[in-house]
């Protein structure tokens, strides 16, 4: 099914666990990271930001703040207005609210952007933000999305006349015939929280306007660097041919490093002042004004029969979209890929509503809506036992996708690649050993304690096609999925790559050059890979980067695919001196030799240099040099049919997460003391980095579960602005990851490769609660609400045993 | 900034001094990184929950966001910077790791993927350095709890664990910890 399916002969590196050779800077400080790149000249830029969650602008005097010694440019929401566009739906919806980069008319947000300010230094800028006078007349705020729904309520954006951007109802197969054949009905409402994964690096950007050019120089950070670039070409209403992007190595992204309209801001004033301007974060602005993930509400009905079929469910999906305009609608979009999770579930109605409230706008972060659709699915699938009265690990294996299944189509279109799903689970229980764990908590139990087990299965979707765009404007522009790489041998036989597919700490040099040295039978020294995306040197689509846990199924594609192209260019040049035919021709450890005739043979160098150097006299048709771009356009990236099924994800890895904690009767704390991840994501390109990802996601999962909110007050005052009260996880915090692996290989990838990077984000949520309930299930408390913090418990217990 | 408001400091970073006028409000953190170059030290909080910034004064670990650099006048820091030494010989190539004989601390997280983005890495080694030489040989426990002023936001701390252990080893004169999977059954 892809067309660079053709498997190297040999892979020396692929699916070794090699050393990352990225990381003797990192280790040394040398990292190149955005705040340490160096521009002659540069202003630093800051911004006055709103205090109120929902005010009208009334007045704003920049004068004092101009006038400030050091400070080179002002710039108010109201001016940017005027010279620029607005801000897109990614996802064009039908009713479009006008917004801009900064804040014009009314702030819609505690933290939303109403004046730029450059200075000499972000010392001064930050005095001069000190020294603007911005009067607001307070407005009504709506901070719930269920309140934001009512017809009365606070309208965030009074020219749409309602805070409902989007809502959908999605039906797939015969849900009616599904509950009315049903023996029972299983009823749960679950909410999720707002959080983020807070990569330690805040976000960045140095604009550098050329006005005798009229080129913009942009360095900055974002996902999807070629997305970004439009939309900050649109807003400036520059053509993408003025604009160069570079996207420095990255001190993580999670999916939250996007600002572009921030870039935008500088781009302006860089323009204005005629000087580079610059601008990195400070922690207090990231928490409070990045891309976090929506909080949520989710009602679900599964119809079931009494032996824990399930038969078909009803989900209503309410995304808090914050005052989100660029990425509204992802969330929902995104959760078709796993609304079966690794279940047969053959009807499945989803209706899902974009709403908008007066919070931080939301974006994507690792997993994006997923982790709250497992949660969602995997406690009603707990919920479904509990109500029958059957094991949960029986309903499991009961509805789990069998492997003789795949590829299997789930009713919204997805089609999973592979996997062995009933296997997966019962290897995490007897690793774990489930029974021990049993005979350990009636132990407990017996003594009074709070021991809970949880268990939680997923599928653990990658690359994302666009074309679920279509599902809500049929003519949107943006469709599927793609990637682009360069590889150019160079005279001296060094291969270079370069691409689109960013990398935020993922590895991707060492992985790429594991995949390009086994494709063209080189060593891996040979192969230079570039830390640095720039739009001037690499290839990119606007669908190029770092999302959707892309690089094992997409990215590849690109990457082989020009690696194939100047392999095949070096034989057939090699063919001309041997006078043999390409075919008769290899490759191995960096040599061009004769089959069957090894000591006839050639260093690369010795066919490259000649096509760069040596012209003249060359056949007509001789295209000199030795390289090759691959633009590839994934071949599963469907648009939905007539009934609204899509591809919505490709790759399909899964994993099966099991968790023991304690739960402390005098603090309510939550002690996690086994945790084992049970994976499949198929074949590795290198374990090494593949664990890494599988340690990291899933700790981010369990510090969502249990750490992580951001939390509004009733008037959308921001109130966890700092690390002291947005809790991040430390090693003392965190359990031991315990892991196991199989690997069923993608049928569907160049590689047999599927997406590992969000993979332990997904299910780590629903496992934790599940494990919590248990643990409190002497007391019939319902774990439906996350995060779990020792307050809440208490209260639910208070509640519970009152 | 008024002339008469500035200082004049004296600090030696990685054994060589520094003598440099500054604004009494320059973090140390700024002041290595925008006065000396050094962008080892990175910031990730600036309130001091983070640890990046996590360098040595005097041999002991500190914050460098929440001191000033006129704090530090007259005191010996050490950042990330300093921790590995130029090979003998190899001061012409260009590869980095043949060109530095890294820290054993360094050395355990390349061996054991102790680093994704690599942000969160100088003050994370940093800290490991203290731990090592006031606790040679360190539990798990004692190993988690030592780490745990420096977040990493990529790892899950897993095999930061590790590479701290196997670190410890070395500088104890025992062979380092094999490469491989951690925790895996």
């Amino acid at each position: 099914m892809v067309d660079v399916k053709e498997a190297p002969a040999e892979r020396h590196y692929t699916g070794g666990w090699v050393r990352r050779r990225e990381d003797p800077r990192f280790l040394t400080g040398l990292g190149g990271y955005m705040d340490d790149i160096k521009v002659a000249g540069a202003l630093h830029m800051a911004f006055v930001r709103s205090p109120h969650s929902h005010a009208r602008i009334v007045r704003i005097d920049t004068s004092r703040a101009a006038s400030l010694p050091g400070v080179e440019g002002v710039l108010t929401g109201e001016e940017m207005a005027r010279v620029t566009n607005p801000v897109r739906v990614r996802v064009a919806v039908q009713a479009e609210p006008e917004a801009y980069c900064m804040a014009y008319g009314k702030v819609r947000f505690v933290g939303e952007p109403v004046v730029a300010i450059a200075a000499v230094s972000r010392a001064v800028a930050e005095d001069a933000c000190d020294l603007v006078e911005v009067e607001y007349e307070p407005l009504p705020p709506v901070v719930d999305a269920e309140a934001a729904m009512e017809p009365d309520a606070p309208l965030v954006f009074d020219e749409l006349g309602t805070n409902v951007l989007w809502r959908q109802k999605f039906p797939y197969g015969d849900v009616a015939g599904a509950f009315a054949a049903a023996d029972r009905i299983v009823r749960e409402r679950l909410t999720i929280h707002r959080y983020a994964s807070t990569p330690l690096e805040t976000w960045g950007c140095i604009a550098d306007f050329d006005r005798g050019t009229g080129m913009l120089t942009l360095w900055a950070h974002a996902q999807i660097p070629g997305m970004a670039l439009g939309a900050i070409s649109h807003y400036l209403r520059l053509s993408p041919a003025q604009m160069r992007f570079i996207h420095p190595p990255t001190g993580g992204g999670f999916g939250n490093k996007e600002r572009s309209a921030y870039a935008a801001v500088a781009a302006l004033l860089s323009k204005q002042i005629g000087r580079p301007v610059r601008f990195t974060e400070d922690r207090r602005e990231s928490l409070t004004a990045l891309v976090a993930s929506c909080d949520g509400i989710m009602e679900v009905e599964a119809a079931v029969q009494a032996d824990g079929t399930i038969l078909g469910m009803r989900i209503f999906n309410v995304e808090d979209e914050g005052c989100s305009i660029e990425f509204a609608t992802i969330h929902g979009l995104v959760m078709l890929a796993n609304l079966a999770n690794c279940y047969r579930t053959p009807a499945i109605e989803f209706e899902t509503a974009s709403v908008l409230t007066n919070k931080t706008p939301a974006g994507a972060n690792r997993g994006v809506g997923k982790p709250f659709m497992c949660f969602a699915i995997e406690r009603t699938v707990d919920r479904i036992a509990q109500e029958l009265g059957l094991d949960r690990v029986t309903v499991r294996q009961r509805n789990f996708i069998q492997p003789d299944q795949f590829p299997y189509e789930t009713p919204s279109g997805d089609m999973y690649d592979s996997g062995d799903y009933p296997r997966t689970l019962r290897q995490a229980l007897e690793q774990i050993g489930y029974e021990d764990l049993l005979r350990h908590q009636a132990a407990a139990r017996a003594e009074g304690r709070w021991v809970g087990i949880g268990i939680a299965n997923a599928v653990e979707p990658s690359s994302t096609n666009f074309a679920y765009s279509r599902l809500i404007n049929d003519r949107a522009a943006l469709t599927g999925a793609g990637e682009a790489a360069r590889a150019r041998v160079e005279w001296d036989g060094t291969v270079t790559i370069t691409t689109g597919a960013t990398d935020t700490g993922q590895g991707h040099e060492t992985a790429i050059a594991q995949i390009v040295a086994d494709e063209m039978g080189i060593p891996m020294e040979h192969v230079r890979v570039s830390p640095t995306f720039d739009s001037a040197i690499a290839p990119w689509l606007p669908v190029s980067g770092n999302f959707a846990n892309k690089f094992s199924g997409t990215d590849t594609g690109a990457i082989l695919g020009a690696a194939r192209k100047v392999k095949a260019k070096l034989l057939e040049l090699a063919a001309e001196s041997f006078e043999v035919a390409p075919d008769d021709l290899k490759i191995r450890d960096g040599y061009i030799s004769v089959k069957g005739s090894p000591t006839q043979r050639k260093r690369i160098a010795e066919v490259s240099g000649p096509a760069y150097w040596t012209l003249a006299g060359r056949p007509a048709g001789f295209e000199p040099g030795v390289e090759a771009i691959h633009y590839y356009n994934h071949p599963l990236a469907n648009l939905p049919d007539a009934q609204g099924k899509i591809r919505a994800q490709m790759n399909f890895a899964n994993a099966a997460h099991v968790a023991l904690v304690e739960i402390d009767r005098e603090t309510y704390e939550i002690h996690v003391q086994r945790y084992l991840v049970v994976h499949d994501c198929g074949k590795l390109i290198n374990p090494m980095i593949v664990a890494g990802q599988v340690h990291g996601a899933t700790v981010h999962g369990i510090a969502a579960a249990l750490l992580e909110e951001f939390v509004y007050g009733e008037d959308g005052q921001f109130l966890t602005s700092s690390f002291m009260d947005y809790l991040k996880p430390t090693a003392a915090d965190m359990p031991v990851i315990e892991t196991g692996h199989l690997e069923t290989p993608s049928p569907f990838t160049p590689l047999g490769t599927k997406g590992a990077g969000e993979g332990g984000s997904i299910p780590a949520p629903a496992c934790i609660a599940g494990a919590v309930e248990d643990a409190l299930a002497p007391l019939g408390i319902k774990i439906t609400s996350l995060p779990i913090t020792p307050t809440r418990l208490r209260d639910l217990v208070r509640g519970a045993t009152k | 900034v008024t002339p008469t408001s500035l200082r004049t400091i004296a600090v030696t970073v990685n054994g060589k001094s520094y003598t440099r006028v500054v604004e009494p409000r320059l973090s140390l953190a700024d002041f290595l990184r925008d006065e000396l170059g050094l962008v080892g030290t990175h910031l990730g909080c600036e309130h001091g929950v983070c640890g990046a910034c996590t360098v040595l004064l005097d041999g002991q670990t500190t914050r460098s966001c929440l001191l000033f650099a006129v704090q530090a006048d007259g005191h010996e820091v050490t950042t990330v910077e300093g921790l590995a030494r130029p090979r003998a010989g190899a001061a012409t190539t260009d590869d980095l790791a043949a060109a530095l004989e890294l820290h054993p601390v360094q050395q355990a997280f390349w061996d054991h993927h102790g680093l994704q983005c690599g942000f969160c890495t100088p003050g994370m080694l940093i800290s490991a350095v203290e731990l090592l030489k006031e606790n040679p040989d360190p539990t798990e426990e004692e190993i988690r709890v030592g780490i745990s002023g420096n977040l990493c936001m990529c790892t899950g701390y897993m095999n930061i664990v590790k590479a701290v252990q196997s670190a410890g080893r070395v500088l104890r004169g025992e062979p380092p910890l094999p490469p491989g999977p951690v925790a895996e059954h």
